[in-house]
């Protein structure tokens, strides 16, 4: 049963999901940050007893099915992710948005890393460019994502 | 904190079992079929998303329409109405050397049938995956869109469809790295494999004798060989040539005839049946 309370999350995760596929050209692809592992990752340092492992695994096949890569590919990498923030979001949330940055860029760093070592194994090679575009625009965004996203949730008031 | 403690032990727990579930639908997705239909059901719930992202290029293209002049609209008619009577003239010549064709093919006693079905279908995105090459088109197993349909533009060869779902149908195109299309060049009949590189303006063929007979022009058509793409459609043409003098081989690179990043309209085409 959808609780009407979460729609907001229900909704940035929709959002994050549509800018996943929006076109682009071909040579900003691989700088296309990745939206909807920030959002994941907000909410679940927002909301860690709401969002957490089963968000991210269920997020992670509708980006498979959209990107039609192999189902359970950035399921298994979001699981990942999410699994790393929930042991240290108690002490990232008290960093400045900079800070933070940094611990974004690794955690989106390791996302790619085990896409890359899924396509690897099966014979695509990945090219350098898209293991430090998306992590890099991703933590240059990352502050906005978090603003944004904080004034949504105080004004439909989740805590 | 006993709490949190707890909370990080079931963590732990749930991650290994999900990643465990992750790792076993790879392996099932990557190696067998059954994963289809869950994909299919994803997909058409997904379906609404896909839309709303090819919704600008759709509205482009009705506002362009809705704003055309009129004195346009009347070039356009009268430019397709010409249009019209020369493919048609063209066609009645090919009802005579087709129907010839039959006649010969009877008299040789073979039973290869040549029209083929085809089916119109839109293009609905782009597959916005950095390692591979895929279209999302708008006809599903509903309209009988099925996996290994040949999908072609008006000017060549696009691909293959290999998700069919009930309403939109993925395409992985001939430039993907893992496609590999049967073709035969045209001038030499000489029969080899066309492999994509992942850029949508190259296709790649390797490994043909230093001998081959090969020019720069060349044109390349599928060989209807493996069964997947009917014969004789244009794939691409001839751009240069490498030849790899320690082991007596040439590659030959070719540039796609179809326009692989640019087409909206796109056919599919339905294997004949096996007689």
């Amino acid at each position: 049963m959808i609780n009407l309370r979460y729609l907001v999350i229900y909704l940035s995760l929709v959002v994050g999901l549509i800018l996943m596929i929006l076109p682009l050209p071909d040579w900003v692809q691989a700088y296309r940050p990745n939206w909807v592992a920030l959002t994941l990752i907000y909410w679940s340092m927002a909301l860690p007893r709401k969002v957490g492992l089963w968000y991210a695994f269920f997020t992670g096949l509708l980006v498979d099915t959209l990107l039609g890569t192999l189902l359970g590919e950035h399921a298994l990498a979001l699981v990942i992710i999410m699994y790393v923030n929930m042991n240290l979001y108690l002490r990232i949330r008290v960093l400045s948005l900079s800070q933070q940055s940094v611990y974004i860029f690794s955690l989106l760093f390791i996302y790619q890393l085990i896409i890359s070592w899924i396509e690897g194994v099966m014979g695509r090679s990945t090219p350098l460019s898209l293991y430090l575009g998306a992590p890099l625009i991703s933590t240059l965004i990352w502050p906005w994502v978090f603003v944004i996203l904080r004034d949504i949730r105080r004004k439909s008031m989740l805590s | 904190m006993k709490q949190a403690l707890n909370q990080t032990r079931y963590a732990t727990l749930h991650t290994l079992i999900l990643v465990s579930i992750c790792i076993a639908l790879m392996v099932v997705d990557h190696r067998f079929k059954q994963l289809e239909a869950v994909r299919a059901n994803i997909s058409l719930v997904l379906s609404p998303l896909r839309y709303l992202v090819s919704l600008p290029a759709l509205t482009g293209n009705w506002a362009s329409e809705w704003f055309s002049t009129h004195t346009e609209v009347i070039d356009d008619n009268v430019f397709l109405r010409s249009e019209v009577r020369l493919l048609n003239a063209r066609l009645q010549k090919m009802k005579v050397l087709e129907e010839e064709n039959i006649r010969l093919r009877n008299l040789l006693g073979s039973s290869q049938n040549l029209a083929d079905q085809v089916l119109v279908a839109e293009l609905l995105s782009v597959d916005q995956n950095p390692y591979r090459q895929l279209i999302e088109i708008n006809r599903g197993t509903v309209d009988g869109v099925d996996l290994g349909h040949a999908v072609i533009d008006d000017f060549g060869v696009m691909g293959q469809v290999i998700h069919a779902n009930r309403q939109s149908a993925t395409a992985i195109l001939i430039s993907d790295p893992d496609h590999a299309t049967p073709v035969q060049f045209i001038r030499s009949g000489i029969r080899s494999v066309a492999f994509g590189n992942g850029s949508t303006d190259q296709l790649e063929i390797r490994f043909l004798p230093a001998t081959a007979d090969i020019r720069i022009g060349d044109e390349l058509v599928t060989s209807g060989l493996g069964g997947r793409f009917p014969a004789d459609y244009p794939v691409a043409t001839v751009s240069s040539i490498r030849e790899d003098l320690t082991h007596g081989f040439v590659s030959v690179f070719a540039i796609p005839k179809a326009r692989l990043d640019s087409s909206r309209e796109v056919l599919v085409i339905k294997p004949r049946e096996q007689e």
